[in-house]
């Protein structure tokens, strides 16, 4: 992780050092942690970085052409902060049953950019969004949008694990649950139409799916906050997967694991992207180029720069500000 | 590995229909109607003259008609499926069960009151009921479960009060309670309860059923409560300003010359005196405050220290929080107890301002260590350790790095502490309340009244303080005295009046007091936030 | 803080070496003498307290010039210990003041006695039941009214609320939880009695049921207040990872804050009852305050007295037994609201155990 050495923190200083000293912090996490997924504080966008060259962006760098249908179209958005401008103008055509790595330096507006496809940013009040992001050809940014729905669609693996304080078992049927999908309540149970077992199966393929089913079978009941933090964020992905989403959204889904637990969730990245659109944010480049089929490097200034097929962006950037930044001059 | 088998609902929903507007506007309506209720339960609508000319119980039992008419339409067009809605399948048994409460209740009263039958037969009718309306919620589907008891239950309730069953003059008095239910009473409260289920019933169909149906009326609720709550504590504070202000405030200016005259805080009580005032209550509870911040910040904050910087985690440390979190619970009248078997003995056996200041600072002394701790814990260990590899001892760390770190949490634990014995008034009763109507003289005068007298032979040197050792007021006590001499007491001239200056002046200084602290609080945390 | 503590115990070693800590804990001891005899000495009511103090306070003042770290953490130890010996004390006296009440008419007795007299201050025959009575109807109709609404208030606050309005009714909320509670009593005794009599044709002066209301109205901004910071300590991310499930605000409100919230809540609950069953002054002067069970029990709209209304309203002329007896009535509160209070450190210690996942 050399690429972060530069990186001026602008967060105070007790903050590190409280989060430094966090017990369940893997050491790999020490510098990604000044970029909160769970709650992107203006404050911690804004990052000085040396040694980039001046350069104006061109529009045909972010045009990636690709056989297939495109299952997000991003057109011109723009978010603010307050008065920053956090991401400028981003277009993008996402295909369907790929992943996409999303890469750049801290602050660049990467996970920004993730938070607006499911529009999570709705929950910073202090955001404000202009321009269109598309799903399946319907607006989500229209007046009339369903963010429910969307969510529903647009699944979301979060930085680092969040499963809710109850059993393993209630936390995967949790969506299902509350989209009415599954019914096990005790009124139900009184009158026979109990989905018991709907929800064994779906919690078993569920937990197949993402790889976990072997590892605690046997203790479908027990607080899901006891498991290990890389089986938590498989758990987490489980719960994703068992919504039936169409496209899910990783923010740096390995940044707070170990080297183990993160091979795993590669792999398992790289298995969910022959059914599901993979959107995944990350700032480590061994990981972007061995997981993803497509790239988009966001630089300073929260500005997509490039986006073409993974090996064209980690071989032949266009871009001298992406060559410059996949051979670690600054970052 | 695909789990197709969610359900799918539209991304990009269709713009507002009618159904939609009829929804809400009921549930608007609803809402305004149980405003009405509560403004007549206030007695701010009055209830005898009616509204606009009409009779009270006609104008409700109107408006419930149509509330009750209009829900049941929404619910049965939903369930035949002429607009498109989302319901679940039931309502859910909270829901039902609420509903066929209510029923049973009704049941219950118009079967033993109305038609007077026994209890062998009310009993039955009113379980029968209550079933009956809890199964018929849970079958059908959520949008006629949760529309269709609701709005019954406003058109009942409506037609009794159209037919005049309930009329202005009505009363009921049940035979084994104290009380008489009286038409001003009943029909505004059965306004609240039917024009609310009727609400909530549209604000669920506004929502078209289904979860977001549910958040619409829940949401509803909510802010229906908050308001409430919010409304009748602020009215309470805007009634006392009202009544007591004026007697406050009144003579209020300059004086003959530069003397600064405020009668009603500077003026005592006597035969003599024009506009009497509380002078004496609120020397009283200067000194109380005084003297109880002087014992108990000190001990506070050092046995925080003590707790956080020197103590090892463990037994005695746990024994200490115990303790402290039983004396911050304690009640006020139990402190009084105390003070009245311990400490009145010892001085004199009479009630004095000391035994009411050591009282109070017990009272404020876990307040003071909890928020203190509270503070001292959160200055991080990296300014301890900074501070120590410097080479700095312990208790320099703690005096120029710990203490001014935690400095703002333990100043407004201290002052929202003060604002809360300044009202107390229980204790008081027990170890320093005295005279019912002081004279401007009989203030305490403390700082006079010092007295260090050296005698031979033990004790060699005699401190006292004779007014620290006298019964004495406070405002607390003040307003309560007023209460149990009688608002009519001849002591004062309209003392009504005088009591609710005296309440008046005592929520100016404890709310200022809290607002202070809490001011302060905001402003720290601010700045620590956006350093 | 190891680092501290090897610093700290350097320093002290050297001070040894110089002789110097010698004369700390000299004056430790000597100021620890000055308080244990002036504390002796007003124990047992002897003139000696006076002097004790001053040589405390001369002593502790020649050492804060000689030795300030050893003084200061003297003195420190000394406040921590006053706090528990403040709470021993008041425990020792109140119970001591009760013992001749229980002896009179046995513990049993004086708790469950039902058959009158209930309380005669002549004969001494006294009963807790009408007293425990009141304050158990006036509790459970102030939770009635503290709960539903805290819990709402709570959740409007921190979840529900635009965020202007938030930032001003958060506070507004905190400055109106410092009503004390005689102007509440006030406002009921010279409103809302009236009211009373007016609207339900009561005979007398104040009802069960208007004490409970008040009370519970007063306990509300307290119960608000703590349930708000519990629900506000749940993670954001928690809630994030509801909402990206496609759930809405209100179910993962329920389902999720609420329920990781809970001890919280209810703490926050205890705490509010715990205030309903202490609060005095509301319940003296809105209570008609005579000593005997409502007929029937449950008729709320009728008049008893609470244990602690009938401390405030009798201590003036009781002596002897009868001042025993409301001793006693004090006993059966403290011992009550201790127990919540443990209570309520245990649920809250739960939810940290909870948060942290080990349950």
């Amino acid at each position: 992780m050399s690429e972060h050495q530069t990186e001026t923190e602008t967060e105070p200083d007790r903050e590190r050092a409280a989060e430094a000293t966090e017990p369940d912090a893997a050491p790999s996490t020490a510098t990604a942690t000044t970029e909160s997924a769970s709650r992107p504080e203006p404050s911690t966008e804004r990052t000085t970085v040396a040694g980039e060259t001046d350069e104006t962006t061109r529009p045909e760098w972010v045009q990636y052409d690709f056989d297939g249908e495109s299952k997000l179209s991003v057109h011109d958005l723009d978010v603010y902060y307050g008065d920053e401008h956090a991401l400028k103008g981003v277009s993008m055509e996402i295909p369907e049953e790929s992943v996409t790595a999303l890469i750049g330096p801290s602050g660049c507006g990467k996970s920004t950019y993730l938070r607006c496809l499911n529009r999570m940013n709705d929950r910073i009040k202090a955001a404000r969004i202009d321009g269109s992001v598309e799903l399946d050809g319907q607006n989500v940014y229209d007046d009339n949008a369903n963010l429910v729905e969307l969510r529903k669609r647009v699944g979301m693996v979060f930085q680092s694990p969040n499963p809710f304080p109850k059993s393993i078992r209630d936390n995967i049927s949790y969506g299902p649950r509350k989209h009415g999908d599954i019914n096990t309540g005790l009124l139900s149970r009184l009158v026979g139409r109990s989905d018991k077992e709907a929800e064994e199966k779906l919690v078993e393929r569920s937990l197949r799916d993402a790889a976990l089913w072997d590892e605690v079978s046997g203790r479908l009941d027990d607080n899901a906050l006891g498991l290990s933090g890389g089986q938590q964020q498989r758990l987490c992905i489980a719960r994703c997967l068992a919504t039936d989403p169409e496209v899910i959204l990783m923010d740096e889904p390995a940044s707070a694991l170990d080297p183990i637990a993160t091979s795993k969730i590669e792999d398992l990245i790289t298995d969910l992207a022959e059914e599901y659109t993979v959107v995944v944010v990350t700032h480590n480049m061994q990981q972007a180029a061995r997981i993803s089929d497509q790239t988009a490097v966001f630089l300073t200034g929260g500005e997509l720069v490039e986006y073409d097929d993974t090996e064209k962006i980690f071989e032949n950037p266009e871009s001298q500000r992406v060559e410059d930044y996949i051979s670690g001059k600054f970052g | 590995m695909s789990n197709r088998n969610a359900t799918r609902s539209e991304l990009v929903e269709s713009d507002t229909s009618t159904y939609e507007v009829i929804a809400a506007a009921t549930a608007a309506v609803g809402v305004l109607t149980s405003t009405l209720s509560f403004l007549t339960l206030a007695e701010i609508v009055p209830f005898e003259g009616g509204l606009g000319g009409i009779a009270m119980p006609t104008v409700f039992g109107a408006i419930l008609s149509l509330l009750g008419v209009v829900t049941i339409g929404i619910g049965v067009v939903s369930a035949v499926g002429v607009v498109e809605t989302t319901p679940d399948r039931d309502a859910g048994l909270v829901t039902a069960g609420a509903f066929g409460l209510l029923w049973a209740v009704v049941a219950g009263l118009v079967v033993s009151q109305s038609l007077g039958f026994g209890v062998v037969v009310w009993l039955p009718a009113t379980l029968a009921v209550g079933v009956a309306v809890l199964f018929g919620a849970v079958f059908p589907k959520e949008d006629l479960g949760s529309t269709l008891p609701g709005g019954a239950l406003a058109l009942f309730a409506g037609a009794v009060f159209l037919t005049g069953t309930v009329g202005t003059g009505w009363s009921w008095s049940p035979p084994d309670l104290q009380a008489s239910f009286t038409a001003p009473v009943v029909v505004p409260v059965v306004g609240i309860v039917g024009s609310l289920v009727t609400a909530w019933g549209a604000a669920k169909a506004h929502g078209a059923f289904g979860r977001r149906g549910r958040q619409r009326a829940a949401y509803m609720a909510i802010w229906l409560l908050a308001a409430l709550v919010l409304t009748v504590l602020l009215y309470l504070l805007a009634f006392v300003t009202m009544k007591g202000a004026g007697r406050a405030f009144a003579g209020i200016g300059f004086g003959p010359g530069l003397s600064f005259n405020w009668p009603f805080l500077t003026n005592g009580v006597s035969l003599m005196e024009q506009s009497p005032g509380i002078w004496p209550a609120v020397v009283g509870t200067v000194w109380l405050v005084v003297g109880a911040v002087m014992m108990a910040v000190p001990l506070g904050i050092g046995a925080a220290v003590f707790l956080t910087e020197y103590a090892e985690q463990g037994r005695f440390t746990q024994v200490v929080e115990v303790a402290t979190n039983g004396l911050w619970s304690t009640p006020s009248i139990v402190f009084g107890l105390f003070g009245y078997a311990f400490l009145v003995p010892r001085f004199g056996n009479t009630k004095s301002l000391f035994a009411g200041m050591l009282v109070l600072s017990f009272m404020l002394l876990p307040l003071v260590l909890i928020t203190s701790r509270e503070s001292l814990k959160s200055v991080p260990d990296e300014y301890r350790d900074a501070s120590a590899a410097l080479g700095v001892s312990r208790w320099e760390t703690v005096r120029s790095v710990v203490l001014p770190a935690a400095m703002p949490g333990v100043v407004t634990g201290v002052i929202l502490g003060v604002g809360r014995i300044a009202g107390e008034t229980a204790p008081l009763l027990l170890v320093t309340a005295g005279e019912i109507f002081p004279a401007k003289q009989n203030a305490p005068a403390v700082l006079r009244s010092f007295q260090v007298d050296v005698v031979m032979g033990p004790p060699f040197l005699d401190v006292s303080n004779p007014a620290l050792f006298e019964a004495s007021s406070a405002l607390p006590y003040q307003l309560y005295a007023i209460i149990t001499a009688g608002l009519s007491s001849s002591n004062i001239e309209n003392s009504l009046e005088f009591a609710w200056a005296t309440a008046f002046v005592l929520l100016l200084v404890v709310l200022s007091f809290y607002a202070i602290g809490i001011a302060t609080r905001t402003y720290f945390r601010r700045k620590i936030s956006h350093e | 803080m190891s680092q501290v503590t090897e610093d700290d115990q350097l320093t002290r070693l050297q001070e040894a070496l110089d002789g110097a800590a010698t004369g700390g804990i000299a004056v430790s001891v000597v100021a620890g003498v000055c308080l244990v005899g002036a504390f002796a000495s007003f124990l047992l009511s002897m003139p000696f307290t006076v002097p004790f103090l001053l040589g405390f306070v001369g002593v502790t003042a020649y050492g804060w010039f000689a030795h300030q770290a050893e003084t200061a953490r003297t003195l420190m130890f000394v406040a921590t210990v006053s706090t528990v010996t403040v709470l021993g004390l008041i425990t020792f006296y109140v119970f001591l003041e009760a013992a001749p009440a229980f002896a009179n008419m046995g513990v049993v007795e004086l708790l469950t006695r039902l058959e009158q007299p209930l309380w005669n201050t002549e004969t001494h025959v006294y009963s807790l039941v009408p007293l425990m009575w009141g304050t158990f109807v006036t509790t459970v109709l102030a939770t009635l009214v503290a709960a539903p609404f805290g819990v709402a208030g709570a959740l409007f606050i921190s979840e529900i609320a635009p965020r202007t309005v938030r930032e001003i009714i958060k506070p507004a909320v905190e400055v109106l939880a410092g009503i004390p509670s005689i102007v509440y009593g006030f406002i009921g005794f010279t409103v809302l009695n009236p009211y009373m009599t007016e609207k339900f044709l009561l005979a007398g002066q104040g009802s069960l049921f208007l004490a409970g209301i008040v009370i519970g109205f007063m306990a509300l901004p307290t119960t608000v207040s703590v349930a708000e910071d519990a629900i506000a300590s749940v993670p954001e991310s928690m809630k994030s990872g509801s909402l990206a499930l496609g759930s809405t605000d209100w179910q993962t409100m329920k389902s999720v804050t609420l329920p990781t919230a809970l001890s919280g809540v209810s703490a926050g609950i205890l705490l509010g009852v715990g205030r309903a069953i202490g609060e005095t002054m509301a319940a003296t002067v809105i209570l008609g305050t005579v000593v005997e069970l409502p007929d029937p029990l449950y008729d709320v709209f009728g008049n008893t007295i609470t244990l602690t209304s009938a401390i405030a309203a009798q201590y003036g002329s009781a002596f002897g037994l009868h001042m025993n007896t409301l001793f006693a009535a004090g006993v059966v509160l403290f011992v009550t609201v201790m127990g919540l209070s443990i209570a309520a450190q245990y649920v809250e210690a739960r939810m940290q155990r909870k948060l942290g996942g080990d349950v």
